[in-house]
């Protein structure tokens, strides 16, 4: 490994990413943009979700328990209807997104301490106001049917518990939380999300250079492979390494994402994830023969998995086997526990220590292969 | 001129039956070629003979499908790293990093090319000299005409004073005043005893090589001085400039005697058995049709009637 070799190759490309415009903007400012976008767009606050109505007992205890449910901006009554059809009707026209229905002995079965039959008909293909809404009126309900039943049991002076009646699970209320915590947990997943923007430019920079003929010209050099790999990779360290100082302060100042844990331990896992997640672009870049492709291929192989298996949104636990061991093998995956743990509990190496060897490996192991796979050749 | 002499000297190029194959086709067909030390060859022969697949092989950029080459001493297959440091080449497309400045680019090659610091900055005003951009030499290559661009990727190839320069059409789209510049600075380097291979797709370039190899379909068909290759058109040619081109190439190629006519524009070269006893036959039949031509006359044949000539009679085959 010569450093003059090094210093000769990384040169061109730091002057590539100050000079060039287009390339700046990609590696510097698209990972915050995207940060902020994804932020807001994905921990927005949903309110007045129109609903509909149908009331088949029409007693004065559905009355009050409709005017409980609708009460607030949560969910607006669009209507109150009469039929089923009618419901069919608004929902496939997108007027509501669910309907409540309430069942015919509704004042009656709850008078008699019965269980209380209640339906909701939600609009499937849009899920996130579809479980808002059933979120809303199952803890609506929860309420009104606690104090009901409660007022009853005094009435008819019984000797029964209204724990043991169990109106209604309990859990869809302390899961649900309106407020802006979702964000707390989501942007530090986030980041290492954007960050993969700078193994996009790795993939590109490489196929640019393939496409563009300046690789055949440097392929005639003494020039060694992993100097030449490891050449176009450092650049792009320094530059995600800038994001990794910009991300958390805008983390900390926009969104109050407290940071708990040790910065400098923060940046230095985050030099270990950038060599891991840019040595899988390196590798994208010597196996694609033009940018397209590489872009293409980035997509699939550091973004998607990257926005759908690393536990950002969902999580590990849920998947199926086979998938979490797809997850865990992914850089993405193990920078998302290290983000989460820096930020929000403060954790430090005693507990992230496996995730820093896994990233290593990862680092390691792709490096490699695209050392080995990368001729000196063309085609 | 006579290689008699230089004959005994070993060729620091040598390919036995060289062969390079990409999927559907043979690009390169049992390559025999050998070059001696100081040459000045011209390789040359229509799109898709093999021109730049040869140089790539040569340059170590493709791998060998069968055959073996010798390069500076090395052997192809084996050493091609330490065949990098003997040569220089430069691609059809020599792409600069439009980015660096024209210094910049110079050190870049000389970084990699390991060469002495101690002899950098005298090679590098050298070099700038030499390619007439000692006053351009912080602007940025992107910004350079693109006469300037090829000397600078030539500089930039030289920049490790390479044995043998690979150079695939280097003077392609540029324009005729730098086209000669480009070539003076070659026929110095080859005089100070760089051996050169240079393809081209302009037959008066191929005509300041020592050597020239013709390549058609993979194979190289002819290899010889310039003079030889001329002298391998059959008869002697006659040029003239008819009003009606069309009319009088049709005419003409009717006539005995008449070897070939080729085109240039409205200009027709005809190769005839005996100049002496056809043009007069030609300037009759032309009166006779009422065909009116200027300027008729015998001229001596150039590469390129060759050429043409050497390439017609191959399709044929």
């Amino acid at each position: 490994m010569s450093f003059r070799h090094l210093r000769a190759v990384i040169r061109p490309e730091i002057n590539h990413i100050l000079r060039d415009r287009t390339t700046f903007v990609l590696v510097m400012l698209v990972p915050t943009a995207m940060l902020f976008i994804m932020a807001y767009a994905l921990t927005v606050d949903i309110k007045h979700v129109p609903i509909a109505v149908l009331d088949y007992d029409r007693s004065p205890t559905s009355r009050a328990f409709i005017q409980q449910v609708t009460e607030g901006e949560d969910l607006d009554l669009y209507a109150q209807v009469d039929s089923l059809d009618d419901i069919d009707n608004l929902l496939t026209r997108g007027e509501i997104k669910a309907a409540l229905i309430i069942a015919p002995d509704f004042e009656h079965d709850l008078l008699s301490l019965r269980g209380i039959p209640l339906q909701i008909i939600v609009d499937g293909t849009e899920p996130k106001s579809g479980g808002f809404a059933v979120d809303h009126i199952g803890g609506r309900a929860e309420e009104f049917i606690s104090e009901a039943l409660a007022s009853r049991i005094r009435a008819l002076n019984v000797n029964v518990s209204l724990d043991s009646l169990q109106p209604i699970d309990l859990r869809v209320r302390a899961l649900y939380n309106p407020s802006l915590k979702p964000r707390v947990d989501i942007i530090p997943g986030l980041i290492s999300m954007v960050l993969g923007f700078p193994a996009l430019s790795v993939a590109l920079t490489l196929a640019h250079e393939r496409e563009h003929g300046t690789l055949e010209q440097v392929l005639v050099t003494p020039v060694g492979r992993a100097e030449f790999l490891l050449g176009k990779m450092i650049p792009y360290i320094i530059v995600g390494l800038a994001n990794v100082i910009i991300m958390p302060a805008i983390a900390r100042v926009t969104f109050h994402i407290p940071f708990n844990g040790s910065f400098p331990l923060f940046f230095l896992l985050s030099a270990v994830f950038l060599f891991a997640i840019l040595s899988m672009g390196m590798l994208v870049g010597v196996f694609m023969p033009t940018q397209p492709a590489a872009l293409a291929l980035s997509f699939l192989v550091i973004f998607f998995p990257g926005f759908f298996m690393t536990g950002i949104f969902f999580p590990i636990a849920s998947m199926p086997a086979e998938m979490r061991m797809e997850a865990m093998s992914l850089p993405g995956t193990h920078y998302a526990t290290i983000t989460r743990g820096v930020f929000l509990p403060g954790v430090g190496l005693d507990v992230l220590w496996p995730n820093v060897l896994a990233l290593l490996g990862m680092g390691i192991v792709f490096t490699a292969v695209a050392a080995l796979s990368f001729r000196k050749k063309l085609g | 001129m006579s290689f008699e002499s230089a004959n005994e000297v070993p060729p620091i190029i040598e390919t036995h039956a060289l062969t390079r194959d990409f999927k559907k086709t043979r690009a390169v067909d049992s390559l025999d070629l050998s070059i001696r030390p100081g040459e000045l060859f011209g390789l040359v022969g229509p799109d898709g003979a093999g021109k730049t697949t040869t140089l790539r092989l040569l340059a170590g950029l493709l791998n060998i499908t069968s055959g073996s080459a010798k390069v500076a001493g090395y052997d192809l297959a084996r050493q091609p790293e330490a065949i990098k440091r003997k040569i220089g080449y430069m691609a059809q497309q020599f792409n600069l990093y439009g980015e660096l400045s024209v210094l910049e680019n110079l050190s870049f090659f000389a970084d990699l090319y390991d060469v002495e610091v101690s002899e950098l900055r005298e090679r590098t005003e050298r070099l700038l000299a030499f390619a007439g951009l000692t006053e351009f030499k912080d602007r940025r290559a992107a910004q350079l005409s693109g006469g300037m661009q090829k000397k600078l990727a030539l500089a930039c190839t030289l920049i490790h004073q390479p044995e043998i320069l690979l150079l695939d059409e280097p003077t392609t789209g540029v324009d005729p005043i730098s086209r000669r510049e480009f070539w003076d600075i070659l026929t110095d380097l080859n005089l100070a005893g760089t051996t050169i291979v240079v393809s081209t797709p302009y037959m008066d370039e191929a005509d300041r090589c020592l050597r020239v190899g013709l390549m058609y379909e993979g194979r190289m068909v002819v290899c010889a001085d310039p003079q030889q290759i001329r002298a391998r058109i059959e008869g002697e040619l006659i040029e003239l400039r008819p009003d009606d081109w069309q009319a009088a190439c049709a005419l003409i190629e009717t006539l005995p005697g008449v070897l070939e006519v080729q085109t240039y524009g409205n200009l027709l070269h005809v190769l005839v058995d005996s100049a002496d006893k056809r043009l007069p036959e030609i300037e009759t039949a032309l009166r006779k049709h009422g065909l009116t031509y200027r300027g008729v006359r015998r001229v001596t044949p150039r590469m390129e009637e060759a050429f043409i000539s050497l390439i017609r009679r191959l399709e044929v085959d």
